[in-house]
């Protein structure tokens, strides 16, 4: 069943229980869009129907840097606002890495446990974001608790999970059944989005899918070319919403052992690199490389999940200005 | 979900060390006792944590049927392994696992078992053969070609002469580079591949060592015959969790820690850049 809220009942609902979820929403900071936590002064300031935030879902997940010894105290409840498909993807990835398997890592279970996500449509991409060159849509289809589409001064409002479903329980009176206008103004809404992030990256079509290209192309010089402006500082492997990579460090804190837990990056030398000094990626190229395939063929072998879910971010991090979709129609031409 | 027990995998439970054995000038053994008992099977690995320092995975080179003690065989040739050489009997590290798979002691059963090892790389091969002659009845024949640099860096000397008696093994050792008063074979272990005959038709070949020398050892075995589904590699790569979660043992779409260490060639034959 769809529902079909008013901004104001929303955000009426927001301000009530901000005190007892720490609520996280998408605002306007130096001209782009950064997670802030709502207070009662800035609720109405959330924007929900662009682009996703500069930070990836993951960072509310599995920390930059967190202590593994101890198990802490029970996380606060949080709600995520304004969570775009790119985002939510990718969180599967994570979700299989940290949740799946043998083993379960108790600090990402718990977090993910007491957070509730509410994604949105995105109806203005940047000039970096590519989800439709990968399949993807930028509009959520599952994966979310609960789903806002924005439309004028109203949001139609669509239930993902049981979690979502006691989330609403308490304003279920202020919704209303979602009409068949609303429904349809949302599938064009959502056609003409796609449109948008077709158009912005008409200059990378390729003829084939990327993970193809990408898995055909390993002995390609185009790799070693790709990465002659990479200058190793690991933005991309920070921002980006689905890499899990980690280092487990020994520390010692007055006569505490303690071992944390910190994002680490591939595309450092030493990620690889064994005791006797073997490194089976010392070249720079090959570790860029390594990280396309990882995303591309890797994890799709592993998961059945294109890791790369077209969110951008690496494109804007890059500081040797290396765009992916660039790399990736290159190796495209240089085959042929 | 369960708040009262929550199972942390990142901690390591306490283990004394009781005893080390010198077996080179740069290799030591180590038998530790670990406060909770790890049930671990041939091949898998333990991570062994030295408070403030690091953790770094070693397969055990005792026999899972002893319980009460693990013994990890050691080179010295980094930092965590350093410290590690500067313990003192009945000082304190950390261990957690096993984890990992082992060999699949099934697909050995009724077969002629080739055992080729290098160096240091006899520490896993050692449980392994520990676990075979526990239940030889149940293989035909075990072959173990093992190689040192020198007869100094043999590991193990004093278990080779009771090794020696044993029916349905049969050892052959080789070094790279003979010193007075060794009688074997001198050259590379591959050389002692040239010096058996094996049923191909029903054997397995099982292989651990320094890289390079687990890559001619393969190519070697192939040349000889053996098809790529019968040659067990322990593979080893950088290690952080241990869990399969934190992306630093890599080899291709698999993790080592997690689809290994023992991996069967054919599974990763194609997998670029194995041997690095």
């Amino acid at each position: 069943m769809e529902f079909h809220i008013s901004r104001a009942d929303w955000e009426k609902f927001l301000g009530q229980i901000l005190r007892t979820y720490r609520i996280y929403a998408p605002q306007e900071v130096a001209n782009d869009l950064a997670y802030q936590v709502l207070v009662p002064e800035n609720v109405d300031r959330t924007i929900y129907g662009t682009y996703r935030a500069v930070q990836p879902l993951k960072t509310f997940f599995s920390l930059p840097q967190e202590k593994v010894t101890e198990v802490a105290p029970q996380p606060e409840k949080t709600i995520v606002l304004g969570v775009k498909n790119c985002d939510l993807k990718a969180i599967s990835v994570m979700d299989k890495i940290f949740l799946e398997g043998e083993f379960v890592d108790p600090f990402y279970e718990m977090r993910r446990d007491k957070n509730l996500i509410v994604s949105s449509d995105c109806y203005q991409p940047k000039d970096t974001c590519f989800c439709a060159l990968l399949d993807n849509n930028p509009f959520p289809e599952g994966g979310f608790d609960i789903n806002l589409s924005p439309m004028d001064n109203d949001f139609l409002l669509e239930v993902g999970s049981s979690k979502g479903e006691g989330f609403i329980a308490p304003i279920r009176e202020d919704l209303k059944e979602a009409t068949s206008d609303l429904m349809e103004n949302r599938e064009k809404k959502r056609k003409e989005a796609k449109e948008r992030v077709v158009e912005i990256n008409k200059e990378f079509r390729t003829q084939k899918p990327f993970p193809s290209i990408v898995k055909e192309e390993y002995a390609s010089s185009e790799w070693e070319e790709a990465a002659k402006t990479c200058v190793e500082c690991g933005a991309c492997t920070n921002i980006c919403p689905s890499c899990y990579c980690f280092l487990l460090v020994d520390t010692k804190d007055g006569g505490e052992f303690p071992k944390v837990k910190f994002w680490d990056s591939c595309q450092h030398t030493g990620f690889a690199r064994v005791a006797a000094g073997i490194n089976p990626r010392a070249k720079l190229y090959e570790r860029l490389r390594n990280r396309y395939l990882c995303k591309y063929e890797y994890r799709p072998e592993n998961f059945g999940i294109v890791a790369c879910t077209g969110c951008g971010r690496c494109v804007e991090a890059c500081q040797g200005k290396i765009d992916k979709r660039e790399v990736i129609k290159k190796l495209e031409e240089k085959s042929s | 979900m369960n708040h009262e027990f929550i199972k942390n995998p990142y901690l390591p439970v306490e283990a004394k060390v009781e005893k080390i054995i010198d077996e080179t000038p740069n290799i030591k053994t180590f038998v530790l006792k670990p406060s909770q008992k790890i049930k671990f099977e041939t091949g898998q690995f333990i991570q062994l944590t030295i408070p403030a320092i690091g953790e770094a995975p070693f397969t055990p080179s005792s026999s899972p049927s002893q319980t009460e003690k693990i013994e990890l065989t050691v080179m010295k040739a980094g930092l965590l392994t350093g410290k590690l050489h500067e313990t003192r009997e009945g000082e304190t590290v950390g261990v957690r696992g096993p984890y990992g798979r082992g060999y699949p002691f099934d697909d050995f059963y009724n077969k002629e078992v080739l055992i080729l090892g290098g160096g240091v790389g006899m520490a896993p091969l050692r449980s392994l053969l520990l676990s075979l002659l526990e239940d030889v009845d149940k293989f035909r024949r075990i072959v173990l070609c093992y190689g040192a640099r020198t007869p100094e860096d043999i590991v193990y000397k004093y278990a080779f002469p009771e090794w020696q008696k044993k029916k349905k093994l049969e050892i052959l050792r080789s070094v790279d580079k003979a010193a007075p008063g060794w009688n074997e074979t001198e050259g590379l272990v591959t050389v002692l591949l040239d010096k058996i005959e094996i049923n191909l038709k029903n054997s397995v070949a099982v292989v651990c060592g320094p890289p390079i020398m687990m890559k001619f050892g393969t190519l070697k075995l192939m040349d000889l015959g053996y098809q790529p589904e019968n040659i067990y590699l322990s593979m080893e790569k950088n290690m952080s969790c241990g869990l399969g979660k934190c992306g630093h043992c890599a080899l291709g779409k698999y993790y080592v820690c997690k689809d290994g260490p023992v991996f069967r060639y054919d599974m990763i034959k194609d997998v670029p850049d194995i041997w690095l």
